[in-house]
């Protein structure tokens, strides 16, 4: 009895001494490398200050991302890549973007970070509480190489403006900052999206000046012929408006009117902008979503559902039309082509009023809301600068982007990239995917965009030949039949972006953004009704939407967008 | 008469000694129990009064960015009054009204039923089939409410979204068209307290059903030599035996009145419905914890816990003048 109390009580002993030396450990470590950055800027022989990577320090960073992609599995191969010749572990917390707003505000409440920040927010919440670290010294010792490289040249447009907390550069935006010649196949923007089956049936009609009235016509002419998709009734068009996507549904207007995607406003030649949800070109466009949705051909749950449910139902392929953006629904996409049906997927088209140009595809816009910074609270920012630094190399940027190669791809004698059957069929296997890629690093890391030095594009889907090889049968057939090489020819020529461009992402006051979110309010709750109302009560419904609207103090609003247009007009030349 | 005064003198001592000596046995008697509410009492004061003293953020103009909550700008009672007027107020208002009327339907639902639920399960004399009943009805207490709004969300679209509600009654011929019970607002507070219901009617009948098993069975032999029959017996023993209890967790709900409905109406909510779904939790959500206008978030705290400190004390009151059980 008496030996096992002693053993007990020498056990617990044990593990306090335990307990205590590993919660020291970290912590030493980071102090030990915060002096280093301390003597980087004085010191004149840069090698000896550097963080270098290896396996035999191994270190653990806490990532935290927003993105739609989940967590690599367990046994990862790149993950083990990663270990074995960096000594860098991953820790995930994975936010889904429509669950990101109140994870930050949470978040800031509590003030304690993760080291790295992956973020989505408009509202650049995380930057203007003081959350992340301010780059631009780091990256002024040198030590960084790959990352200055990477924001150099355009540091001014990543830089932050606003008045929160010092100006500067905190994140480095995850898409869009291109190198070399931009290639791509995809078109990832906006549009009004129908199923190719649809275009087929209709004997692959032009699809050059679409109006909303030939779009629709379309789709009632197919849904007639084909009630049911799969034993389950057809849907005509779904309306995206679920928490975080209100744009499926407030969007459209200015596509319709000819204007690039601004978020809420147009934006005139003088560069002024005005919102135009209580205008005419909106009236327009939910009036005729409001004889539609009276003739059946919009789901009555579009209002009602979450967005899981709305891309669960698309990826059931009954939903012959959307508004949306092709990377929001990816994952549907994913899941129809990776059941071998191709002919449920959609190709955009661009639907304007009469004597309209579509402006639908813009320069792709660099994303300067999104991409990691260091937290406050990371004891080793130099450490996590490093692992960013290093993975924008060329080679961790094929491994991130290609895979291994020989395994994942194969280079031909031209030193070109491409992927056998069997690989392709590999990387459009979702559980494959979470044993041999790192999908949620990848979509929040700094990327090297376009094209490699060796010629090669930043992914499979940017590399001409390998984008038209890998399509299945049935997509090249379609086309051929167009006269097409990639989606992207299915758009417009992009002209050059104005110098503001895009609105959406200028970052607001407080006051403001609580401005905005009562629009949003407004345009969620009223034009449900109005689209599901009847067409007789069209008029009224409208007007009492549009005085919901102007009870929002609408000029403020517009106030502090054009006084963010007039500042990145001065500071982005 | 002098030996009677010394007596009488000797008895006091002997009394007040008595006193003295009965308090400090009492604590000695009671030490086990006294040691074990310290922990307890030193959680309550750490964790629910201390940080009381964020309170100040109610009338501050708090930025998390300042680190000090001591160093912020003071702004008296502006937040108080931006809640509270314009189109803020117009909402905030709108949003106290759902959840009064959201939690009383679904106080007075789960009271009503556990009562009736809890009255049959005493009626059974078979323990084997009760204690399945029993299970099988605190089940759902055990699932999240994610789960459950996921569930009834499924349960309320339509057919072809696997919606049963709507194809049964389509089956039934009670409707003829499927309805969309979740895009009409004046469904939604009934859904909520149903799905209330739903989760939690069982767990809520273990104290009923605790409490029918302490009624003296003496007094049901008497109301058989009476001619009481079942109905009457459950009407004139079982119901007022059990009356202590149900008092005793009204008032205990009447302070939560205001503190229930975030997931609910969080999870189901959508834009179509937002007027009779919105509660005081969920405005704080989006307002106050989604924008990081915490000032706002606060103050609706303070007003939340205000109010249901005030219902609680008017409903003890209450039910004291009523003859009945109170809480202190």
């Amino acid at each position: 009895m008496k030996l096992k109390k002693i053993l007990a009580g020498t056990m617990a002993v044990c593990m306090l001494i335990a307990m205590s030396a590993c919660s020291n450990s970290p912590a030493s470590v980071p102090s030990s490398s915060s002096e280093d950055s301390g003597s980087n800027a004085t010191s004149s022989t840069e090698s000896s200050n550097k963080v270098v990577l290896s396996p035999d320090k191994p270190v653990t960073l806490t990532a935290w991302i927003t993105t739609q992609e989940t967590a690599p599995a367990p046994d990862n191969k790149i993950t083990k890549l990663i270990k074995d010749e960096l000594g860098v572990t991953i820790e995930y917390q994975i936010v889904t973007p429509d669950n990101v707003d109140q994870a930050i505000g949470v978040m800031i409440a509590g003030g304690d970070y993760p080291d790295l920040v992956g973020t989505t927010d408009l509202k650049l919440r995380l930057l203007e509480a003081g959350a992340l670290r301010k780059l631009d010294d780091y990256l002024a010792t040198g030590n960084y190489p790959k990352l200055s490289e990477y924001v150099e040249p355009y540091v001014k447009r990543m830089s932050y403006i606003g008045t929160a907390v010092e100006k500067g550069l905190y994140i480095f935006p995850n898409y869009n900052r291109f190198f070399g010649e931009i290639q791509g196949g995809t078109h990832w923007g906006t549009g009004f999206w129908i199923q190719k089956r649809v275009l087929v049936d209709a004997g692959y009609p032009d699809l050059s000046n679409m109006t909303l009235e030939k779009y629709f016509g379309l789709i009632e002419n197919f849904m007639a012929k084909n009630p049911k998709t799969e034993g389950q009734p057809t849907i005509g068009f779904e309306v995206l408006a679920a928490t975080g996507h209100e744009w499926g549904l407030t969007n459209p207007p200015q596509f319709l009117a000819g204007y690039p995607n601004n978020g809420g406003v147009i934006v005139d030649d003088k560069n002024v902008a005005t919102i135009f949800a209580d205008k005419q070109i909106a009236k327009d466009y939910f009036q005729v979503l409001n004889k539609e949705y009276a003739k059946g051909v919009i789901d009555s749950e579009s209002f009602t559902q979450t967005f899981d449910q709305y891309l669960a139902k698309l990826a059931t392929g009954r939903v012959l039309g959307m508004h949306d953006q092709r990377w929001d629904f990816g994952t549907a996409n994913d899941a129809l082509v990776a059941a071998g049906k191709p002919e449920l997927t959609w190709v955009a088209c661009m639907p304007t009023y009469e004597g309209v140009q579509p402006w639908y595809m813009d320069r792709d816009v660099m994303n300067i809301n999104q991409g990691f910074g260091v937290s406050v609270t990371c004891k080793q920012p130099e450490v996590a600068l490093a692992f960013l630094d290093t993975m924008l190399t060329d080679k961790w940027q094929k491994i991130i982007s290609w895979g291994i190669e020989g395994e994942d791809y194969m280079v031909d004698k031209d030193g070109k990239f491409y992927r056998t059957q069997q690989q392709r069929d590999n990387y459009n296997n979702v559980t494959w995917r979470a044993s041999n890629r790192l999908m949620a690093l990848r979509d929040v890391l700094p990327k090297h965009n376009g094209s490699f030095d060796d010629g090669n594009a930043f992914s499979p889907d940017d590399q001409p030949r390998e984008f038209f090889d890998s399509l299945l049968k049935y997509d090249q057939d379609f086309l051929k039949s167009y006269n097409k090489q990639t989606w992207r020819q299915f758009m417009n020529q992009p002209k050059d972006n104005p110098a503001y461009y895009p609105c959406w992402n200028i970052a607001l006051s407080d006051e403001v953004n609580q401005i905005n979110q009562q629009l949003t309010d407004a345009n969620v709750q009223y034009l449900p009704k109005i689209i599901m109302g009847s067409t007789d009560s069209f008029e009224k419904n409208w007007t009492e939407y549009v005085d919901a609207i102007h009870k929002v103090n609408v000029k403020a609003y517009e106030d502090a967008i054009n006084a963010g247009i007039q500042e990145r007009v001065k500071n982005w030349q | 008469m002098a030996e009677i005064a010394v007596k009488k003198n000797n008895d006091l001592d002997v009394t007040i000694v008595k006193k003295k000596n009965k308090l400090g046995a009492k604590i000695i008697a009671q030490r086990g129990l006294i040691l074990m509410s310290v922990p307890i009492l030193l959680y309550k004061i750490l964790f629910a009064y201390v940080p009381i003293y964020g309170w100040l953020i109610a009338f501050q103009n708090y930025k998390p960015q300042i680190r000090n909550i001591f160093k912020q700008q003071w702004v008296g009672l502006d937040n108080f009054k931006k809640l509270f007027t314009g189109l803020m107020g117009d909402r905030f208002i709108r949003d106290i009204i759902n959840t009064l009327g959201q939690s009383l339907l679904t106080l007075i639902l789960s009271t009503v039923f556990a009562i009736v639920l809890s009255l049959m399960l005493n009626e059974v004399k078979n323990t084997a089939f009760k204690r399945v009943v029993q299970n099988i009805t605190y089940m759902p207490h055990f699932l999240s409410w994610i789960i459950v709004t996921g569930l009834v969300s499924v349960a309320l679209s339509l057919p072809s979204s696997g919606g049963f509600i709507n194809s049964t009654l389509m089956a039934l011929h009670l409707i003829k068209e499927p309805i969309l019970f979740l895009s009409k607002p004046d469904y939604f507070w009934g859904i909520v307290a149903g799905s209330n219901l739903w989760k939690e009617l069982g767990w809520n009948t273990i104290l009923y059903v605790a409490a029918m098993t302490a009624i003296d069975p003496t007094l049901y032999e008497a109301a058989e030599i009476d001619g009481a029959g079942r109905y009457s017996k459950i009407w004139n023993v079982t119901l007022p035996g059990i009356r202590p209890t149900i008092v005793i967790l009204l008032v205990m709900s009447t302070g939560y009145i205001l503190q229930t409905g975030f997931e609910l109406p969080y999870f189901l909510g959508n834009g179509v419905v937002v007027e009779r779904a919105e509660t005081i939790d969920v405005f704080v959500m989006r307002y106050g914890y989604q924008l990081g206008n915490y000032n706002l978030a606060v103050v609706a705290g303070i007003f939340k816990t205000a109010v249901g400190l005030v219902v609680v004390g008017l409903s003890n009151f209450v039910s004291g003048r009523l003859g009945q059980e109170t809480l202190v």
